[in-house]
């Protein structure tokens, strides 16, 4: 068989319009499916990243007080001790914020006093069942005693630090470097320093959209709740969590009339809010992408069956001349080769420009040149399977034709 | 055209349908799915991107000046921002309140605080403290009662604004005004009640989600001080410096208050201009201010743009809605330009019957008019329909609160006119290349071959 493309290059030029226009699509198909995918796959990756905490199995409590009769900190005792008490908890802790939730608190933290910087370091006021109650993984060090741990901050000592801290790995790296951090000193902006005790990684703070989610603090420290709410972490066993739930919100809602419960919700709640905005634009980047996929698939399906439509006659001579059927199928899948290769050149150029452009316009890292190559394939290939049923259609057309309606 | 030559090629039009019924149907598709996507992203991108206040655009400033940290720029998530602190610190946002240059102005942040005292369970809410002006100068409306005067802001009166929903839950919806309630156990007297009020984005204050409804109390501004509340929003300090008493934190270098003025007109906008940098100066000889003079008055249009309440990703969707829609329409391009073409010798008869090439792009243009009209109606049933899905997968996620951003998922009248515009777009962008260049066939051809 002769595989030649002049000829089949050639009728393609004497009736381009239809062509250039699948071409056209093609190349717009290939450049939004890159970097949709490219998109998509870093939304992915951001929702699947190590948070090191147990969130299936954990929920919190936010409590007010409202009244001067209230005491936070009997409160506090209360409320925990009850938590603790309850079947199914493994551990419950005071916190000032909730992880994965967009509510929480930073500060500025140094290795060395006096020096300037501007990182925000996300920090948990905990007791010292603060980590079991998150469930992260302590790497080095020790986890904080109940000798440890101070009492809230008064209103008017709103800027004291805490003896001892325990920092997120990344934390740990970005301010000692490779050196050991335990038993060093970290300083706040004012200079007041607390000895680093131990180490956890991985874990995640409350904002998932920074640029350092994991730069976390965690201090031995119970919560001020100066705004007027404290949160309690409580984590429970497998199944245990939403029996839990209901138990601690019908007693911690009536056991004291000074305060109320502003919610009692899943950490996972606040996880998928948190993702919500990630994961929507995934499925929509996914479904118009798809689509747009199909709707390039039935154009290049429209234009092979116009060619074999239109074409029945010469079809029908070039069998009559000795044209094997193998050789009609090939003669089609070639033309539509042309056509798509030509799209997909022109939606490389496309691909890496909107790459390009999305990089610049909205900070997005810049397009990965695997999934360039993988749409490329991936469009070429079902590109031609579009067209082999057209193609086989015209295989069927009988030499006669030629003979005929002359 | 005249009316029964439009009737005889919607005719014409029809007769052609039948002859490709699937072909019809898969440009009508393809034109309903384009015109879907893009009416979902535009609605979202409209309510989005709307000034709810625009006929205020030039009057209404908020004030911002660069107080942060001589070395370094202000920052959120760890990322430099390149504009001034959103907020302003205490000390700064009284200074232009106490000025009074300009005819309304409002220094307000918020707090949380539990609403007792009215029958009901105890109640946490979200509660703003803010200067009387807030309620004339967004022009805020009122179910019943009125906001509080000048004179109730300083020293601070105990009365209090409900929001409708608020008055509903706790009165009943009955008229409340002279009714009292207990914001954390303090005694508050209801002076308004607003009407329906939710304006998208939240311009006000953008620092915590932009698309959150307002709040349901508003308290006169002084009391924040006068109870020692702290902001429930951002408060973002850099100084090193104790903020231990009450004291300290109102002097402070952090900053956490919303200051916006009303300036009727530039003359009044330049003398507040020249306040600012003439307070800055002299605070800089005191050793405050230690970045380059930056002292804005941002209208509401250019504050949400700075303070990007679109988000990037709602862009990045409108491209890709037209980018899909533009796919779409070439499709259609190439199906129409098969459709005609192969039915070139029925318009090689018309031709040679007397009917003019015009007639013949008049047809045709019918024959494509028809088909995006269908598509782009069946595109506004389908965008409605992903409206409501996407709206209801972000109720079924925010549970329990609501507003916020599954608000913008509705579908209203915007949509109906995109619809109405894409389906032109959509009939001259297809439609004009296969038609005209069916109406320049030469008719002797297609009648050859017969």
């Amino acid at each position: 068989m002769s595989l030649s493309v002049r000829p089949i290059l050639s009728a393609l030029m004497r009736n381009r319009t239809g062509a250039v226009l699948v071409a056209m699509q093609v190349a717009i198909a290939l450049a939004v499916l890159v970097n949709a995918l490219y998109i998509v796959v870093q939304r992915i990756e951001k929702m699947q990243r190590p948070l090191g905490i147990d969130v299936d199995n954990i929920f919190v409590v936010q409590a007010s007080g409202f009244t001067d009769r209230y005491d936070q900190t009997s409160s506090m005792r209360e409320d925990i001790d009850y938590l603790r008490s309850l079947p199914g908890v493994v551990a419950a802790s005071p916190s000032n914020g909730i992880p994965l939730s967009g509510s929480g608190s930073a500060t500025t933290l140094t290795a060395h006093p006096g020096v300037h910087s501007t990182d925000g370091f996300n920090y948990y006021e905990v007791d010292e069942q603060g980590l079991d109650a998150l469930g992260v993984r302590l790497v080095a060090g020790r986890n904080f005693r109940h000798g440890d741990i101070e009492p809230s901050r008064a209103k008017n000592d709103a800027s004291s630090f805490v003896s001892n801290v325990i920092l997120s790995r990344a934390t740990a790296l970005r301010l000692f470097g490779q050196d050991d951090p335990l038993g060093k000193a970290v300083y706040d902006d004012l200079g007041q320093s607390a000895t680093v005790v131990g180490i956890v990684d991985p874990v995640i703070g409350a904002w998932v959209g920074d640029r350092h989610p994991d730069w976390v603090m965690f201090m031995s420290r119970l919560p001020s709740g100066r705004y007027g709410a404290v949160r309690y972490l409580v984590r429970t066993r497998p199944g245990a969590r939403d029996a839990a739930m209901q138990q601690a919100e019908s007693h911690l809602s009536r056991s004291n009339p000074d305060r109320v419960i502003t919610f009692v919700r899943t950490l996972n709640y606040f996880r998928d809010l948190s993702y919500l905005g990630d994961r929507s634009m995934g499925i929509y980047l996914l479904t118009v992408t798809l689509l747009m996929v199909a709707v390039t698939c039935l154009g290049i399906f429209a234009l092979a069956t116009f060619n074999v439509t239109t074409r029945t006659r010469q079809i029908g001579t070039r069998r009559a001349v000795g044209a094997r059927r193998a050789d009609i199928v090939q003669y089609f899948l070639v033309e539509n080769g042309l056509i798509t290769t030509a799209g997909v050149v022109g939606g490389c150029a496309l691909a890496l420009a909107t790459g390009y452009w999305l990089s610049i316009q909205y900070e997005l890292p810049r397009l990965n040149l695997y999934f360039l190559v993988g749409g490329v394939l991936l469009l070429w290939g079902i590109g031609q399977l579009a067209a082999l049923q057209p193609a086989r259609r015209a295989a069927t057309v009988p030499p006669s034709v030629a003979t005929r309606n002359v | 055209m005249q009316a029964s030559l439009l009737g005889y090629y919607s005719h014409l039009a029809l007769r052609s349908f039948r002859r490709n019924p699937g072909l019809t149907a898969l440009m009508v598709l393809a034109i309903a799915f384009g015109v879907a996507v893009c009416i979902m992203t535009l609605t979202v991108y409209h309510a989005m991107s709307g000034n709810p206040i625009w006929w205020k655009n030039d009057r209404l400033y908020t004030v911002t000046m660069d107080s942060w940290d001589p070395n370094s720029g202000f920052t959120r998530g760890n990322a430099e921002t390149h504009l001034p602190p959103p907020l302003m610190t205490y000390r700064d946002a009284t200074t232009v309140l106490h000025a009074g240059l300009a005819e309304r102005t409002v220094v307000m942040f918020e707090s949380s605080g539990v609403i007792s005292g009215t029958g009901g369970p105890p109640l946490r809410t979200d509660t703003r403290f803010t200067t009387g002006d807030f309620f004339p100068m967004f022009d805020v409306p009122f179910l019943y009662g009125s906001g509080w005067s000048r004179s109730a802001d300083d020293p601070p009166q105990p009365v209090v604004v409900l929001s409708r929903s608020m008055n509903e839950r706790l009165f009943a919806g009955a008229n409340s005004v002279g009714r009292t309630l207990r914001w954390n156990d303090h005694e508050f007297r209801v002076v308004g009640v607003l009407d329906y009020w939710f304006p998208r984005p939240l311009f006000y204050d953008v620092t915590e989600g932009s698309f959150a409804p307002p709040e349901d109390l508003f308290i006169p501004f002084a009391w924040g001080r006068a109870l020692d509340l702290r902001s429930a929003g951002n408060v973002d300090c850099w100084k090193a410096e104790p903020l231990d008493t009450s004291e300290q934190f109102f002097n402070s270098e952090c900053v956490w208050l919303q200051t916006w003025v009303e300036l009727p007109d530039r003359a009044s906008r330049e003398r507040m201009q020249a306040f600012l940098d003439n307070y800055w100066a002299e605070q800089r000889r005191g050793g405050r201010f230690g970045r380059p003079r930056d002292n804005r008055l941002t209208n509401v249009g250019q504050w949400l743009r700075d303070q990007q309440v679109v988000d990037n990703d709602n862009r990045v969707l409108v491209g890709l809605a037209f980018a899909f829609l533009l796919v779409c329409l070439i499709n259609t391009v190439g199906l129409l330009l098969a459709k005609f073409l192969s039915a070139a010798a029925i318009t090689g008869v018309r031709r040679a019957l007397g009917a003019s090439r015009r007639q013949v792009f008049m047809q045709h243009l019918t024959e494509v008019a028809l088909i995006a009209g269908t598509g782009s109606a069946l595109g506004l049933g389908l965008g409605a329909l992903g409206l409501a899905a996407v709206h209801h997968m972000y109720a079924a996620a925010h549970l329990g609160r609501p507003g916020g951003y599954q608000e913008l998922m509705h579908f209203d009248r915007t949509g109906v006119l995109w619809a109405i515009a894409l389906a032109i777009l959509a009939t001259l962008a297809a439609g004009l290349y296969p038609a005209w260049r069916v109406g320049r066939l030469p008719p002797a051809v297609y009648l050859k071959s017969q």
